[in-house]
């Protein structure tokens, strides 16, 4: 769905959680008269969890949208081995091929992106602009931070991940 | 442990044992004091799982990655053992929970890594770095401790990421006649790394690399079998090593960057 120049995408969770309460509103209704005289306030209440997650997504992918001309000025490209603790905060860009994609359902991905000198764990707390796979060669633009805000290894906080070249499978080859 | 906090593969051991013995012990032992009627309530028998839980996850926090489920055992121990149980459930739920801690400890050596050290890397060189350093620093004594400074702030900047004043420090190093040869060669690899790094250029056709006889100087040997991108890749960790080596051992005052950086160049050391 796209609202102004922001390309919302609403997390598969959120839909179910609303699918799972329509269907209990719509049973409870039919076998209630009390649920049926409070229908008023309980189906915009039922939506509600639509709009909020698509709200806070907005807000989220606008906020990222504004952000990636500066990351886009201030990055600085580096080998992903070369990414350690000194650089926590550092916005940097780096290269590589997906190796593997996690939670993308949540709408909170998480990348491992290698370059040839290793792998790191790409973070975004939105979803992204393009729709990422494995195999696909990327560029992201982020920052190091702590992958549990205060310990953990150096992880990249993402702003954006962008497509440069698809890898093509296998058996599109054959 | 050693009186620097430092701890030991036996401790870590006995630790990893308690984990199911802990567990499970607690169990069995709750089960034949039940039988002797001295047990009021089954639920005093997860004790030993409570505590099995709290040392899977401390051994889960003193890795460098966390296991986020090792490390909530202790919540869900609590909240599974909170309310009395009889017998037969009680029993049931913790049998499956000390399996589960079992599980979860072969996940953690497996998946996670080997623990830290346990040196507190704020205030010592932790191994393998410090028997480097140790091994190549006494090339370096007889450095000043300008020298010393200099070469401290190439590698803090390159670790940085600020390669274009890491190249520009490398070149100003180079140019001083204080250091010995190979250090000389060291901040040469460096500039010339730093400075396609920060024109995000690939490596070129030849590369400027160390002799032969610099070899003792030199952290890691490559395999004759690498290939070229290992080779380049290489000889960057080596130069970066070896000025780090003479920096720790020309400045002193240095060293508190140094120890800040260390965790850099210790996966420079065993990548």
């Amino acid at each position: 769905m796209r609202i102004g120049h922001v390309n919302v995408r609403v997390s598969i969770i959120a839909i179910a959680v609303f699918v799972f309460f329509a269907i209990l509103l719509a049973i409870a209704a039919l076998y209630s008269q009390d649920v049926r005289s409070q229908l008023i306030w309980l189906v915009p209440g039922l939506f509600m969890l639509l709009v909020i997650p698509i709200a806070l997504n907005y807000m989220s992918q606008s906020q990222y949208a504004d952000l990636v001309p500066l990351y886009e000025r201030q990055a600085r490209p580096v080998r992903v081995r070369m990414i350690n603790e000194s650089m926590m905060g550092k916005i940097v860009r780096i290269e590589g091929v997906v190796e593997q994609v996690r939670f993308q359902f949540l709408n909170r991905p998480q990348y491992i992106v290698a370059d040839r000198s290793g792998g790191i764990s790409v973070k975004m707390f939105t979803n992204p602009t393009e729709d990422i796979q494995k195999d696909d060669i990327v560029e992201v633009l982020g920052s190091v931070i702590r992958r549990y805000m205060v310990t953990g290894d150096p992880v990249i906080n993402c702003v954006s991940i962008r497509k440069k070249f698809r890898a093509e499978k296998k058996d599109e080859k054959s | 442990m050693s009186g620097t906090g430092e701890r030991s593969a036996v401790f870590l051991a006995v630790m990893e044992l308690a984990v199911p013995l802990l567990s499970f012990g607690g169990t069995a032992t709750g089960v034949l004091v039940w039988d002797l009627g001295l047990l009021r309530d089954f639920q005093y028998a997860a004790g030993g799982c409570i505590l099995g839980s709290v040392m899977l996850a401390y051994l889960a926090w003193i890795r460098p990655r966390k296991d986020i489920v090792a490390l909530s055992t202790p919540v869900y121990a609590v909240v599974f053992f909170l309310a009395p149980t009889d017998f037969l459930p009680g029993l049931t739920l913790q049998l499956l929970f000390s399996a589960g801690l079992t599980v979860l400890l072969i996940r953690l050596k497996y998946r996670f890594g080997d623990p830290d050290t346990g040196v507190d890397e704020g205030s010592f060189l932790a191994e393998p770095l410090s028997t480097y350093v140790g091994r190549t620093g006494t090339s370096f004594t007889g450095l000043v401790p300008e020298a010393g400074h200099r070469a401290a702030v190439t590698f803090v900047r390159f670790a940085e990421g600020e390669y274009r004043v890491a190249a520009d420090m490398a070149r100003d190093a180079g140019s001083h006649g204080e250091y010995p040869a190979p250090l000389l060669r060291a901040f040469g690899i460096l500039r010339e790394h730093a400075e396609l790094l920060d024109k995000n250029l690939p490596s070129p056709a030849t590369y400027l690399t160390f002799l032969p006889v610099d070899s003792p100087l030199l952290a890691r040997s490559l395999a004759p079998s690498a290939g070229r991108d290992t080779a380049v890749d290489t000889t960057l960790d080596n130069a970066l090593l070896m000025v780090y080596s003479a920096a720790w051992e020309a400045s002193v005052a240095d060293r508190p960057h140094l120890l800040a950086c260390q965790k850099f160049a210790k996966k420079l050391l065993v990548s």
